[in-house]
């Protein structure tokens, strides 16, 4: 099975997004500020902001939903701009090359089955009906839903709908993969689950740009940490960096200061998942 | 006012796919052609929402519950066609998967209801608001008119469907295959419950939902967000003006004589009667002998109360007084049965 | 007044969300029906369903509804169940509408009230049972039907019937939807409720349900665009498409078979 998502041969380094000065905004409320990305095949990039920042706008400009106001967004070099989308042909290489998973579990599964919603896609990019049924069948039962083909989407737990989620857009075996916030929600178990179903689909050369805010998958799921904040970069470094760097987190609200006691002594941490030390009383 | 299987005679059900089919079409040929894709999901949604709106019971003035369909608020937002569409999806939800309703008499509820319903809400409203201020308060007496309007008008198309069956289908002995009833009784049994009860339900909520959607959502209203301003309170004025109407009605005592054109076949052999029936037609003269029709068609329906006096009440006022009793009585009453039946036609309910 | 109407509003909307489990475990059943591929079903129940509305014979219609209570039992669905939610509950509102028909039919009376002059014809009675019979036997068989195939089974099987694939598309879109938009009301009433105190007027009520429905609109309005994007996400354009997978198989040729003898007899001997 995991030749099967092998995808198309990219040059290691090779620019999949530039984003260069991108602004966008929604009934003139602004969501993106002047923002400048580049991301290169096989990168896997967190997107760290709180709610408003601008990670979900980020993802669907990234997938080709919405269109910069301003500024240029490059895919392998193409801009994707609203006509470009309109070529049915570069429209569909995209929508094959790029995947990407919303969060709400009402707005990714809206077909009736969970047959019916792995099916979706390979259906609407016109493949052959013998393959799609192959190839449905074959994606059900690596993310171990086949029993489940049948079913309402909306009957099963979160971690069953995450996984049938995922399914639902690697059945395209994209090169790139957006998820948007995958594991919130989630309970511990399934959770791990999620990150290890995406590990074991990754094998290395895929890139996977997750937008989240929970700062403890940070390092499992990310080589690269970008932070944002009220629609621009502020920060773009390894996990570590990021979360040795206390004053940007807090400003772009991932985490707050905490005090408290230690036997009389009351101290202020930065954040929770650094590692420190207690000072001895 | 939904039809259940085996009231209408197949051919009456063929007839009426036939009548729904075009519209279908030309509704899905129109809101293909508008922004691609797009209107699909929200068809479905406003759909889906037509049909959780179904199953609210609305507490309406008097005390009793109705159900609203949705027509009145889907014709305003969406247009006509679209909303034709999305209540015939509903009602094929309720009538497939929940039991409610006939899949052979699919047809005729989508036309009845759906099809028919829309348009007469759609025309309704831009005829009641025709001119008005964005904030007007006509507005919202116009989108409760439109629910009323469409809801009416379904229960008659229902109700002449169900009235022409025994007239057309019956066995050899006379008995009526389908729907036992004929148009003189069908039409006044349905109706009464759906002028005041559902009529009264689909109102309430689509002047609810107007005002709701003016002041929240007022691009799909069709109003530009500036334009809204100030309070606006709901269609009381309507039941206000109602009430009056009926405190009113004593009032025909006064009336004198015989209503002009409601004249009987015995009117033109009685001279006297004759002479007043020209003195009120501006001196025209009149036959010799009642005209043919009249003469045929007047004794089709003995009424229980003839001139709304009943032969054993000697003073014409009291026997009036009386008749309003004993018709608003029945009509309260056919609207609480009406009420009980409509609950009843529900499979879903627990026995 | 006051709880009442709301409670009765979220007892209607728990029933429907049971009906629809309910009816995904009669699916699932390994019976008779279950068996058959769901055009053969479609079909051939629907046919059945016709002969019943064109019969003017009471045998005929008999005997289907006595078809249908086999096929049920042969498929495995309890006849209690079947009893309490369908042929009680038909068989109670058909009665109360047909009951005034039995005396105001015009004809040959049958049995006269002892009081007033009413009197019960025998075509008013024979008119009565026909209904009843006809009533029973359709809604049997098309139950039968929906109990015995997954929802989404039933939708695609329509594409024999010429139904366009938007409008199944849509349909199935209509169906899941239903099922949220249910849940997301229920919520609300019911949040509503714990947090009342007191009875509500009339008036308070009827705003109180005018706005849940406003607010539910607004959300519907919001998912569905929220929906497009996500559709649009995995390559749709406007055209809809679907899929199955169905293949007829050895039973299923017996049972379009017995299917059609049924139909045409029961057409025939109905006339």
């Amino acid at each position: 099975m995991q030749e099967e998502f092998q995808g198309e041969a990219r040059q290691p380094e090779a620019l999949e997004f530039e984003a260069d000065q991108v602004s966008y905004e929604y009934e003139r409320v602004p969501a993106l500020r002047g923002l400048s990305l580049r991301i290169k095949a096989g990168e896997r990039i967190a997107l760290l902001g709180a709610n408003g920042s601008g990670k979900s706008t980020l993802l669907r400009l990234l997938d080709g939903l919405h269109f910069a106001c301003a500024g240029t967004l490059r895919f392998r070099g193409a801009a994707l701009t609203e006509a470009a989308m309109e070529d049915d042909a570069f429209a569909f290489q995209f929508r094959r090359r790029v995947g990407l998973v919303f969060q709400n579990p009402e707005i990714q599964l809206f077909n009736p089955t969970v047959f019916d919603e792995v099916a979706f896609g390979p259906l609407q990019l016109g493949w052959p009906r013998e393959e799609i049924l192959e190839r449905v069948h074959a994606t059900l039962e690596w993310i171990g839903a086949e029993h489940l083909k049948d079913r309402a989407p909306y009957r099963l737990s979160g971690g069953e709908q995450k996984r049938v989620a995922i399914a639902s857009v690697i059945v395209l075996d994209p090169d790139v993969l957006l998820l948007d916030e995958p594991t919130s929600m989630l309970d511990p178990r399934s959770q791990s689950q999620v990150i290890e179903l995406l590990e074991n689909w990754n094998n290395g050369k895929k890139t996977i740009i997750t937008a989240t805010h929970q700062l403890e998958i940070l390092g499992e799921i990310a080589g690269r940490a970008v932070v944002l904040e009220r629609g621009a970069v502020v920060a773009d470094a390894t996990p570590a960096e990021v979360l040795a760097n206390s004053e940007v987190l807090e400003s772009a609200n991932l985490i707050h200061s905490h005090r408290h006691q230690h036997g009389g002594v009351p101290h202020k941490h930065p954040s929770q998942y650094l590692r420190h030390e207690h000072p001895k009383s | 006012m939904h039809i259940p299987d085996g009231y209408l005679s197949p051919s009456t059900c063929a007839v009426m796919y036939a009548a729904s089919a075009p519209c279908w079409w030309a509704a899905l040929r129109r809101t293909r052609r508008k922004l691609f894709g797009r209107t699909l999901p929200l068809l479905s949604l406003f759909a889906a929402f037509s049909f959780v709106t179904m199953m609210f019971n609305l507490p309406l003035p008097g005390g009793t519950t109705g159900h609203a369909v949705g027509v009145g608020i889907a014709a305003i937002v969406l247009g006509p066609w679209a909303s034709l569409l999305a209540i015939s999806l509903a009602l094929t939800i309720q009538a497939l998967f929940f039991g409610d309703g006939g899949i052979t008499t699919l047809g005729a509820n989508c036309f009845n209801m759906a099809i028919a319903g829309s348009f007469a809400a759609w025309a309704i409203y831009h005829v009641v608001s025709l001119g008005a201020a964005p904030d007007a308060r006509r507005r919202v007496v116009a989108a409760a008119l439109a629910g009323y309007g469409a809801i009416n008008l379904s229960a008659l198309l229902a109700a002449i469907e169900f009235g022409i069956q025994p007239m057309l289908f019956h066995d050899a002995m006379g008995a009526p295959l389908y729907a036992p009833y004929p148009l003189r009784i069908a039409i006044p049994a349905m109706m009464a419950g759906h002028l005041t009860i559902a009529g009264a339900a689909e109102a309430v909520m689509s002047a609810g939902l107007f005002s709701y959607l003016r002041r929240n959502e007022p691009a799909l209203v069709g109003i530009s967000p500036l334009a809204v301003a100030g309070a606006e309170r709901g269609a009381r004025n309507l039941w206000g003006a109602l009430a009056v109407v009926l405190l009113l009605t004593p009032l025909g005592i006064l009336a004198s004589g015989t209503a002009w054109g409601e004249w009987t076949a015995r009117d033109f052999a009685n001279s006297a009667a004759r002479a007043r029936i020209a003195a009120a037609s501006g001196n025209h003269a009149l036959p010799a002998a009642p005209p043919v029709g009249l003469a045929r068609w007047a004794n089709l329906w003995t009424a229980p109360l003839p001139d709304y006096a009943p032969h054993f009440v000697k003073s014409a006022a009291f026997g009036y007084l009386l008749s309003a009793m004993f018709g608003v009585g029945i009509i309260l009453g056919a609207a609480w049965l009406g009420q009980r039946l409509m609950k009843l036609a529900k499979p879903r309910s627990e026995p | 007044m006051s709880a009442g109407v709301m409670a009765k509003t979220v007892r209607g909307f728990t029933q429907a969300l049971g009906q629809t489990l309910l009816s995904e475990h009669a699916a699932r059943e390994h019976g008779l029906l279950q068996a058959l591929d769901p055009r053969v079903k479609l079909v051939g129940l629907l046919a059945l369903v016709v002969a019943a509305a064109l019969s003017r014979r009471l045998n005929v219609m008999v005997a289907l509804f006595g078809l249908g209570v086999l096929l049920a039992v042969a498929s495995r669905l309890s006849l209690l169940a079947l009893a309490k939610r369908v042929w009680l509950v038909a068989l109670g509102f058909t009665a109360m509408i047909a009951a005034p028909a039995l005396f105001l039919t015009p004809g040959v009376a049958l049995y006269r009230l002892p009081v007033g002059s009413l009197a019960i014809t025998v075509q008013g009675a024979r008119s009565a049972l026909l209904l009843i019979a006809r009533v029973e036997s359709a809604v049997t068989l098309s139950t039968l039907l929906v109990l015995t195939t997954p929802w989404m089974h039933l939708l695609k099987a329509l594409r024999t019937l010429l139904v366009p694939v938007e409008v199944i598309v849509l349909l199935a879109m209509t169906h899941r939807y239903v099922v949220l938009l249910t849940e997301t009301a229920n919520q609300m009433f019911e949040s509503r409720q714990s947090r009342m105190v007191g009875r509500l007027s009339g008036q308070q009520q009827r705003r109180l349900m005018v706005n849940t429905g406003g607010v539910l609109l607004s959300k519907t309005l919001e998912i569905g665009n929220q929906v497009f994007l996500a559709m649009q996400a995995r390559g749709f354009r406007g055209e809809v498409r679907l899929l199955d997978e169905f293949r007829l198989r050895g039973w299923d040729y017996v049972a379009m078979f017995g299917f059609a003898m049924v139909a045409v007899a029961a057409v025939v001997a109905g006339r």
